[in-house]
């Protein structure tokens, strides 16, 4: 007997018709699904358009001439970069660890996934000042050529987001270190997780059409 | 946060320094309310005012432009009223308005008791009122106001104060203003969706929603897709101005078409979202007045999802003017022909809805019959742009003036103001006053065409937009007064309009729950609705249901009233029509539980504009300062739980 | 239990080759069961989650193992992603471009499809999250195509 024919014997056979009377049951939509994972993939399919336009605004302005100082591509540390990117793309990992780990009710493993998953964010953070920092003294600045306009306004709005899924997720460790997490918040940890992907994509796909692809 | 109620063993009945709020009525329950009525009521109230705002401005703009060489504006006063009245009457006009329709009506017509995010949309309502009172303070605190017209083309807009082409901070407010109201309109569209998916009730399949929900959740998402882009394309303009990047500059070899590539890609889909609304309310108004139900649903709601399918593909011919060259040019010309087609299509269906109806004319009726006939004259003049010669001929003339305004007070006004007579009963109980209504159709119908028509005849003899004056002898004085005359017409016809509203709230023709014999859900309710709208959640069983719960026909395809079919509404008439919307402990309402009123939608939507200052005055402390409640905010938003337990 | 143990063990031992194809064989050993077992246990609607579901989930997540065996893969694209980068020079652009292009394609579907639930989760979350990215790439496209950027 494995686990997922143990669950589906446990599933009792609802009643559709239960809708009708708690409106705000949240088990009871009309879909099936939960309001709130319906809007977060509402709002991370918009967000694709508002990445969307940096990154076209980057490959838009790539190789023009104009400006002064060096482009992006030419001070590149595509070494350092692929760790940071690494670690980000690891992160992933440890989230949906975290997830598997509330959901059956793991509460130490979720509390330490959640951990490292904040932990390898604020590592790409850490990479990303690093990478500016060393950008400035080479004299790439947001305003130095089109090259340091977009390539900063893109990873810059990028590192916001993953600066916010990093507060996030430091807010749900501290509930779960409160006891305050339980099997029934699973939904909660998916959230935010969803999230967090969806960050995590759009790393993937700046860091190999802005990094990567060669000039 | 759906999961929050069940979840949170104690109940965090104090979070920081607020207790939570339990008034549901009273002046004060309107800052906490979650009631979606009471948010579409406030949105209406706001959204009006600036309605008011935005005709002022229009009323100057036409004082300057009375006669030759006017003298009552400077040229840059001028800028800034042509600027804010455009930015007013599409950010915080249009777009609320319809959001306030959406929001009394999806519920209701789809038979919910509430919105799927009561707070969230409480808090697109406080961000809406934020953005809006931002915008507005640059009067105040900006050195002027928005100057670059409500597209803010850039370079114009994107080069710095110290170099800059406009004085004063005015593009920064209208960056930032736009940034905060996307965000509250960003949250209202999920909010739209997922009510419209997920709450609706038994029965109600979406080919049975009223085609004004559908036409509102096409809206949702082209809210949802478009407001990112214009997003990216403002910080794009901000950085510029206020960090001097490069992304406009053509100098260091940056292009400014871009700006007006994603401007547009914006753009249009907001033109539909400003349209679709007015379609809809005319599709509920016509078959109700006309007796019959809407000729060929299924093809009204398809060619509203081929609208809003479509209107992503024709944002280019915005631009023919800037030579792109003839391949895209000829592309986009065509996908603007074709878009014309759904748009005809509707057309046809709502004349057919009347025809042989036995038409009542009432007022909801008569402005949604000339929204017919002047959104007609809008999309003809419209489709002229496809034809790429004239287009470039008619751009940025007063032509164009007269095409849009056409669609958008032909269109989506007139819509809006059926929409208010028709529904005005479900709120009050009272009808809006016939007479005044009348009155107030016909007055502003001439008005309007006063106003507008004439444009057409100044454009194509090449008066400019955007001009402050003219010169005398180029033949444009005389349909310049008629346009001016005309406007004051449709001032005194929104006065009419108010007083109306003032004098039927109280004193109007008192009426019971289904005052027009109504097709949709929300006529089955007593007027106003209770807080928890749906005593018992209905079953739908067809499109206009309720009509069918009223009618049959007969073997001569007549109708006939049900014996018994009348008797949810009689039954409802005699019950308490005037429910103060406070659900517990009042007569049938035991046992349904609400959400529970919140400060902080508010709260956090108080950051936004702190957050705003900070971004225009690059005053750093101050945007941590506007973090704070946003902060505080989130996270007490996050801790209480939706509804708060039962005491 | 026994199922997920040995898949938990292939993992560690097999090759790349050998990892996807326990992956397509552990992901075709859940599809089954599950396609078997829920659709006729769960009336449509019925959103109460069962134990190791999500609510509104009908079929489970993958399994731990599972998560990391795409790890394994997502690193090992990743690595070939940057090989790629130091053979500019050696071998056409146009052939690095399209190998990044289409490994960047490879993650991201990886990502969203296994991390991210949208292949066991409900088809309403992948059909809007394919109409946004289908809307941003082709919109971004055009523009870019208008502007003359690739030619």
């Amino acid at each position: 007997m494995t686990e997922v024919e143990a669950e589906v014997a446990v599933t009792p056979p609802h009643d559709i018709q239960h809708t009708a009377h708690a409106p705000h049951d949240p088990h009871a939509t009309a879909t099936g699904v939960t309001n709130t994972k319906l809007a977060i993939w509402m709002f991370l399919a918009s967000d694709c358009l508002f990445f969307g336009a940096f990154i076209s605004a980057y490959l838009l302005y790539r190789g023009r001439p104009g400006g002064e100082g060096p482009t992006a591509a030419e001070i590149y540390n595509i070494p350092f970069t692929s760790v940071t990117s690494f670690i980000l793309l690891m992160s992933s990992l440890t989230m949906v660890l975290a997830l598997a780990a509330i959901m059956r009710g793991d509460y130490r493993r979720l509390r330490i996934w959640l951990l490292a998953t904040a932990l390898f964010g604020s590592v790409f953070i850490g990479g990303q000042v690093f990478e500016f920092t060393e950008f400035y003294r080479e004299g790439l600045t947001l305003s130095s050529n089109l090259s340091g306009s977009t390539f900063f306004v893109l990873t810059g709005f990028h590192g916001a987001h993953v600066t916010i899924g990093i507060i996030w997720l430091l807010s749900l460790w501290g509930l779960a270190t409160q006891g305050k997490l339980s099997v029934g918040d699973s939904e909660k940890v998916e959230i935010a997780g969803l999230y967090w992907h969806f960050v995590d994509v759009v790393w993937i796909v700046i860091f190999t059409m802005v990094y990567l692809i060669p000039q | 946060m759906t999961t929050v109620t069940d979840v949170l063993e104690v109940p965090a009945r104090r979070v920081g320094v607020l207790r939570r709020p339990k008034a549901t009525t009273g002046f004060w329950s309107w800052f906490t309310t979650v009631d979606h009525k009471k948010i579409a009521i406030m949105y209406a109230t706001t959204a009006l005012a600036f309605f008011v705002i935005g005709g002022v401005e229009a009323l100057l703009l036409r004082v300057q432009l009375y006669g030759a060489n006017g003298t009552l504006l400077t040229a840059s006063q001028y800028n800034e009223l042509f600027t804010m009245h455009g930015t007013t009457m599409v950010f915080l006009m249009g777009m609320p308005l319809a959001v306030a329709f959406g929001n009394y009506l999806i519920p209701l017509m789809i038979g919910a008791r509430d919105v799927a995010f009561p707070r969230l949309n409480a808090f697109g309502y406080w961000g809406f009122l934020m953005g809006g009172i931002f915008l507005y303070s640059s009067f105040l605190l900006g050195g002027s106001a928005p100057n670059g017209g409500w597209f803010g083309y850039t370079p114009l807009t994107s080069t710095g104060l110290d170099r800059g082409f406009l004085p004063g901070h005015g593009p920064d407010f209208w960056v930032v203003g736009l940034v905060m109201l996307g965000i509250a309109s960003t949250t209202g569209a999920i909010n739209f969706i997922v009510t419209i998916i997920n709450m609706r009730a038994p029965g109600m399949t979406l080919m049975r929603m009223p085609v004004f929900v559908w036409m509102m959740f096409v809206v949702a998402f082209l809210t949802l897709f478009a407001m990112p882009i214009v997003t990216a394309a403002l910080i794009m303009v901000y950085f510029d101005r206020n960090f001097a990047t490069n992304f406009f500059v053509a100098a260091n070899g940056g292009e400014p078409l871009l700006y007006q590539h994603l401007f547009w890609l914006f753009g249009h889909p907001e033109v539909y979202i400003l349209i679709l609304p007015g379609m809809g309310i005319v599709s509920e108004i016509l078959p109700v007045f006309s007796r019959k139900p809407l000729f060929g649903y299924a093809v009204v709601v398809f060619s509203g999802i081929a609208i809003g399918f479509m209107g992503w593909g024709v944002w280019v011919h915005h631009m023919f003017a800037t030579g792109l060259g003839p391949v895209a040019i000829s592309a986009f010309a065509l996908s603007t022909m074709i878009i014309a087609v759904p748009t005809g299509v509707k057309i046809f269906n709502w004349l057919a809805t009347t025809w042989r109806g036995a038409l009542r004319l009432t007022t909801p009726m008569l402005f949604a019959l000339g929204f017919i006939a002047m959104f007609t004259l809008g999309g003809l003049s419209g489709v002229l742009h496809s034809i790429v010669p004239a287009d470039t001929q008619q751009t940025d003339t007063y032509f164009v003036v007269a095409h849009f305004h056409y669609v958008l007070f032909g269109g989506l006004v007139f819509g809006l103001f059926g929409g208010f007579y028709y529904w005005f009963p479900k709120l009050y109980a009272r009808k809006l006053d016939e007479r005044l209504g009348k009155l107030n159709f016909w007055t502003i119908m001439i008005g309007f065409n006063l106003t507008f028509f004439p444009m057409h005849f100044v454009g194509l003899l090449g008066m400019p937009r955007r001009t402050y004056r003219y010169d005398s002898g180029l033949g444009w004085e005389g349909m310049n007064q008629i346009e001016t005359i005309g406007s004051f017409v449709i001032a005194f016809s929104v006065l009419i309009f108010f007083v109306n509203v003032f004098y039927s709230k109280t004193r109007g023709e008192a009426v019971g729950p289904d005052p027009w014999d109504g097709r949709t859900l929300e006529w089955t309710i007593p007027s106003p609705p209770p807080e928890y709208n749906f005593e018992e959640i209905p079953e739908v069983e067809s499109i206009d249901d309720f009509w069918h719960r009223k009618y049959t026909e007969d073997e001569q395809g007549r109708l006939v009233r049900l014996p018994s079919g009348g008797a949810v509404a009689v039954e409802e008439r005699t019950g308490d029509g005037h429910g103060d919307g406070h659900g517990e402990g009042h007569g049938e309402g035991h046992g349904i539980h609400m959400p529970s009123p919140s400060y902080f939608p508010l709260v956090v939507a108080i950051g936004l504009p702190i957050m705003g200052y900070a971004a225009v005055f690059q005053m750093w402390w101050l945007a941590a300062v506007g973090a704070l409640p946003v902060l505080y905010g989130s996270y007490a938003w996050a801790i209480e739980p939706q509804t708060e337990p039962e005491t | 239990m026994a199922d997920t143990e040995s898949t938990e063990t292939s993992t560690e031992e097999r090759s790349e080759g050998g990892a996807v194809q326990a992956l397509e064989r552990a992901e075709h050993e859940l599809e089954a069961k599950v396609e078997h077992e829920l659709e006729e246990h769960l009336p449509p609607g019925v959103t109460t989650p069962a134990p190791g579901l999500l609510p509104g989930e009908v079929r489970p997540h993958p399994n731990p193992a599972q998560y990391v065996l795409i790890a394994v893969v997502l690193c090992v694209v990743t690595a070939f992603e940057v090989g790629l980068y130091y053979l500019e020079g050696d071998i056409p652009d146009a052939l690095i471009i399209a190998l990044l292009l289409g490994s960047a394609v490879v993650k991201f579907f990886l990502v969203a499809s296994w991390y991210m639930h949208l292949r066991t989760d409900q088809a309403i979350f992948r059909r809007f999250f394919i109409i946004g990215l289908v809307a941003a790439v082709a919109l971004y496209l055009i523009v870019l195509l208008t502007l003359h950027v690739f030619e």
